[in-house]
């Protein structure tokens, strides 16, 4: 099952883009990084240059897992882990999210925060930080 | 076999001494990744990545079963952007002193940075992201075996191998 990304982590990974980590058939991780990408819902749709998809396209033959981390401030500012099957769609890189993780440091490192529920989710955020939008450029 | 240059090492360390903040991702051994961001590392002779082991969880189940890892440049990252990859795996505080991985001796490694919030505690770190208490079991080591380029337009390029 699928889950919508709330309002604040739709807006930072957005404005930071991700770091995205997939598995080589030999088990390798290989990475990925956007400076931005977009969010709809549950899906996020992260524009790939034509040497990032040289560099994945065999192993999209079958949609395989991805994990996404924010990046830029994001990797400080909003510890999220995103997971789910990806899909190479023209130039896009299309992750279907179905995992959602909390990677502050400390008792609450991964936690998962999708089994909350979209509403427990956007609360549980609201309790701990106030930057719903990270800060203009 | 891949060195880091002195450059990469300016940038392996923890950002209140000027280095960044990095992902590092590993993966089961049947495929499903992982990636978390970590602020403790450093650099160990010219080939070796460290971080603490604190809070990992996945991390350490993967790593068990798949010992096999990527280390990427986050955050700043503008002219550093770095991907090193190679065996990886936990040294334990619990391992024999003696212990060896990869050429490193657990009692080296632990005795520099087996209490990293004590010798580089977080103090750049914002208050609402900050954990109230470090609790280190170990240090995550990184042997580089290949670096490569994450910049969009070059992705993929090997710089060392």
């Amino acid at each position: 099952m699928t889950v919508p990304l709330t309002p604040r982590m739709k807006n930072w990974i957005e404005k930071f883009g991700v770091h995205a980590a997939v598995a080589t058939r030999d088990r390798l991780p290989v990475v990925l990084v956007s400076y931005g990408c977009e969010v709809e819902s549950d899906t996020v749709k992260i524009p790939l240059s034509r040497a990032q998809i040289g560099q994945v396209k065999d192993l999209f033959a079958e949609p395989p897992l991805v994990a996404l981390g924010p990046g830029q401030l994001g990797s400080v500012r909003a510890p999220y882990q995103f997971k789910g099957k990806g899909a190479l769609q023209n130039n896009n890189l299309v992750v279907k999210v179905s995992e959602i993780y909390c990677t502050r440091p400390g008792a609450e490192a991964g936690l998962r925060l999708d089994v909350l529920g979209y509403e427990k989710m956007k609360g549980f955020e609201e309790e701990r930080w106030k930057d719903l939008k990270p800060p203009r450029a | 076999m891949a060195k880091l240059t002195p450059e990469m090492k300016q940038v392996l360390k923890v950002v209140g001494k000027g280095g960044a903040v990095v992902f590092l991702s590993t993966c089961s051994k049947d495929g499903k990744p992982n990636i978390v961001a970590e602020r403790f590392i450093t650099h160990y002779k010219d080939e070796y990545i460290l971080i603490a082991e604190m809070f990992a969880q996945k991390t350490k189940v993967n790593l068990n079963e798949n010992e096999q890892g990527c280390i990427s440049v986050a955050h700043p990252s503008k002219g550093k952007t770095w991907v090193f990859r190679g065996p990886c795996t936990i040294i334990s505080h619990a391992a024999s002193p003696n212990y060896r991985w990869h050429g490193i001796r657990a009692k080296e490694v632990l005795a520099e940075w087996g209490n990293w919030a004590e010798k580089e505690p977080p103090d750049e770190v914002p208050p609402d992201i900050a954990p109230p208490k470090l609790a280190q079991r170990g240090i995550i080591a990184l042997k580089v075996e290949e670096i490569y380029s994450w910049e969009p337009q070059e992705a993929g390029k090997v710089l060392s191998s």
